[in-house]
């Protein structure tokens, strides 16, 4: 029964009381407060009166024929469920067990008799106060219940949304183990790995402040920016500056994303590191069981503009065998019942004590489960075994659109010179162009590897005259890339040339490909058999490059090279 | 008024009821009727539970009539049964009677003073 | 969590001390703290003698300082920092935006 209308108090009244003068009096009493009446003179008639009409608030004579009413307000009181009908009995004062069964019965407050306006006035405008909070309560409650409900909705959206995007790559690779927590997107966690179309692995493991949405929010273009980028073969560097350009403008000031980028290279045995605001990650060398601690010398990304972010990485050789462990912070603030956290220290300890190489991921898992005491939901922890297994042809993924389907008689011809070498890399733009080519497709990561090969040979050793000599060991690799960073920045003169030529070849076609350099060349026979060792960490990967191409010669003076790339008809 | 009717409570029920009191007051001595009824069948039939019951419920009535020796009279009915010592019940509901007797003949000119103080 | 600021005699540096967890409960209170003065300081220091724990919205929180004191040209100073309020703004680096002392 809804309030009458206006509000202005005014209420249905429900009066049980069997004597009828005093039915008469009290009713009379209640009219002239301004409320609606609606009288009964025993229990039945009471709860029929009740369950028709819905009155607000009943008044209830204790002692009645037929049904008494303390029967009466039990099931009034049932029937009104979680809504407050307030029920004021009217009894004496003196019998001290009426008061007792009253209470038991659901009884709310109690009027005497001989009946006094003012006190039934004020008893009536007090229990009317009450039920109007109870029913501000419910309401409420119910409005959180539907809001919470939406939120609750929008959240399992953008999980779908996130996990979409977000996808996890080539993470279920053999030789990567990680721990994600289930809560990922609303801990902002971010663990992402894929292949360049060359074979080296790029892994972004990222922790954005704040939690939920907000966090979420800020996930998603960067994993896009990651997985497109990497799959053109952008290097650690633009990619990381896409990511930072990218969070500076997305996240409010004070948001950011501590964040640790590697890209594993297998083939050329080397690891590079960025890492910018998280906890250190570690490389565990198989050799000598030496940790190199990968330590955060970066801001996160997200803060500086673009002209004062530092994409520079750190270099280290690699062995096959070796271990690359990365972590969240949630690793480390794992806590237990004492509110102690797990840490630095003990996360040492284990590494240090680790006997087990192979073991070591889940030896850590364990320690931080025996310390929390049960599964944490909120770390996330990744490690990569450097294999030696071969990385099979990797397909070129499609992002964005061709548009030239098959390109097969054409040619073109580009000339870097030192301003421009400082600052593009003109791979992922060249292997765009050969990607037009339907016959070059199944190849493409034979193709990128090649003219990366073939560039980095042309850049480092050609144009600034790097002695790749130096990549015997991780002082010297150190030494080598410290080199070529200062040198590419302080770059003036010099160039490479790419010519390519697509020709036709029957019903399929080929693809003439040549890169010159305005360096001093060098002794191309004496090159090809000192490659033959297995062992050297540098060099100028010929012996790769000629097993990758279908033909490849050198100019005698080291300055030039051609390679062939071939395809058949229905290609 | 004297000690059989309460004129500050006549007053009050005056008041509250406008143009309903004398209608207030038949209502009343014509329930008094069925609720001596009551009692006397009670008492017929020895039953305690039923005197002390309907003793109580006629003793509220009295008291917002403002008969406050009638509502005693009823106390008394009403604790008799409680206890389940009916002797003395018989005197007492005749003592009841003869009260009610007398509330019932000052409540009718009471009821007519009203009636000719309003035309 | 207390935050409480003080500016200095000439009004050229607002010195704000934060007592307890520097965490995300504080983030009005901080901002209120360099928000609310009628004085432009040139200078800051947050004087971190006394916080016991910061996290990443304290971090947050700081570059919002930092934004309102005019970005790149802001000078501010973050002393008496304890080791482990240290350790955190050593692994983010925050020496490269802030005098830390």
């Amino acid at each position: 029964m809804p309030e009458l209308k206006g509000d202005k108090g005014f209420i249905t009244v429900l009066l049980a009381e069997d004597g009828p003068a005093d039915r008469m009096l009290l009713a009379t009493l209640v009219a002239r407060l301004g409320h609606r009446v609606l009288t009964a003179a025993n229990g039945l008639e009471a709860v029929a009166l009740f369950e028709q009409e819905r009155p607000q608030l009943v008044l209830m004579d204790a002692l009645m024929p037929v049904m008494d009413g303390f029967e009466a307000a039990r099931r009034i009181k049932r029937l009104a469920g979680e809504e407050l009908v307030p029920i004021i009995f009217l009894t004496s004062l003196s019998e001290g067990e009426a008061l007792v069964q009253s209470i038991e019965a659901g009884g709310d407050d109690f009027l005497s008799k001989p009946y006094n306006p003012l006190i039934l006035e004020a008893k009536i405008k007090a229990m009317n106060r009450l039920r109007r909070l109870q029913a501000t309560v419910l309401e409420q409650r119910d409005l959180i219940a539907r809001h919470n409900g939406h939120l609750l909705t929008e959240q399992r959206v953008a999980k779908a949304v996130f996990d979409k995007i977000t996808h996890s790559g080539c993470l279920g690779a053999a030789n990567i183990r990680y721990l994600q927590s289930p809560y990922a997107l609303f801990n902002g966690d971010l663990l992402l790995a894929a292949y360049k179309p060359s074979g080296e692995m790029h892994v972004l493991l990222g922790d954005f402040t704040g939690h939920g949405l907000p966090a979420a929010i800020g996930a998603m273009p960067v994993a896009d920016a990651f997985y497109s980028m990497t799959a053109r073969g952008y290097s650690p560097s633009e990619i990381l500056c896409e990511l930072n350009a990218k969070l500076k403008r997305i996240l409010p000031v004070g948001m950011f994303c501590c964040a640790t980028l590697l890209s594993v290279d297998t083939q050329r045995r080397l690891l590079e590191v960025w890492n910018g605001g998280l906890p250190a990650g570690y490389l565990r060398r198989v050799a000598d069981g030496h940790y190199v601690e990968l330590a955060s010398r970066h801001l996160p990304l997200g803060v500086l503009e673009n002209d004062a972010f530092d994409t520079s990485c750190d270099v280290h050789p690699l062995a096959v065998g070796d271990r690359v462990l990365l972590l969240s912070d949630g690793v480390l603030e794992v806590s237990n019942a004492t509110g102690e956290t797990f840490g630095e220290e003990r996360l040492r300890t284990l590494l240090r004590e680790c006997d087990e190489p192979a073991r070591l991921f889940a030896q850590i898992q364990n320690a931080l489960a025996d310390f929390h005491g049960e599964a944490h939901d909120d770390a996330s922890m990744l490690e990569i075994l450097v294999s030696d297994e071969p990385i099979s042809a990797l397909p070129m993924q499609e992002y964005g659109k061709s548009w030239l389907i098959s390109s097969q008689d054409w040619s073109a011809s580009f000339e870097f010179r030192a301003q421009t070498l400082k600052s593009f890399n003109p791979l992922p733009f060249l292997l765009q162009l050969l990607m037009e080519v339907r016959g070059l497709r199944p190849r493409s990561g034979e193709l990128y590897t090649v003219l990366a090969e073939l560039y980095s040979n042309a850049l480092e050793h050609g144009v600034m005259g790097l002695d790749s000599a130096l990549k015997q060991d991780a002082a010297g690799f150190s030494e080598y890339y410290r080199q070529r960073d200062q040198r590419l920045s302080e770059l003036d003169a010099g160039f490479v040339r790419f010519h390519l030529q697509i020709v036709p070849n029957g019903e399929g076609g080929r693809l003439l490909l040549r890169v010159e350099d305005s360096g001093e060349g060098f002794a191309v026979a004496e090159e090809l058999a000192r490659q033959q060792s297995p062992t050297s960490l540098g060099g100028r990967g010929m012996r790769l490059i000629c097993r990758l191409a279908d033909e490849c010669t050198w100019d005698e003076d080291g300055r030039g090279v051609s390679v062939e790339f071939c395809w058949n008809a229905g290609a | 008024m004297s000690e059989h009717l309460d004129s500050a409570i006549l007053s009050s029920l005056q008041e509250i009821m406008g143009e309903e009191y004398p209608v207030l007051l038949d209502t009343f001595l014509a329930d008094s009727e069925e609720r001596v009824r009551l009692l006397r069948e009670a008492l017929g039939q020895s039953d305690a539970q039923a005197l002390r019951q309907a003793a109580h419920s006629f003793k509220g009535s009295c008291s917002n009539m403002g008969a406050p020796l009638l509502a005693g009279l009823c106390r008394l009915l009403e604790e008799a049964g409680r206890r389940g010592q009916l002797d003395g019940c018989e005197a007492q509901l005749e003592h009841l009677e003869r009260e009610l007797a007398i509330v019932r003949i000052m409540f009718r000119s009471e009821r007519q003073r009203f009636v000719i103080g309003r035309s | 969590m207390t935050i409480s600021a003080q500016l200095s005699a000439d009004g050229q540096e607002l010195i704000i001390s934060v007592e307890g967890r520097f965490d995300f409960s504080a983030h009005q209170d901080f901002r209120n703290a360099y928000e609310r003065v009628d004085a432009s300081p040139k200078r800051y220091r947050v004087d971190l003698s006394n916080a016991n724990y910061l996290d990443s919205s304290a971090l947050g929180m700081l570059l919002l300082l930092r934004d309102h004191a005019g970005g790149d040209n802001a000078r501010i100073s973050l002393v008496n920092c304890r080791p482990d309020v240290r350790k955190i703004l050593a692994i983010s680096n925050f020496e490269q935006l802030f005098e830390i002392a």
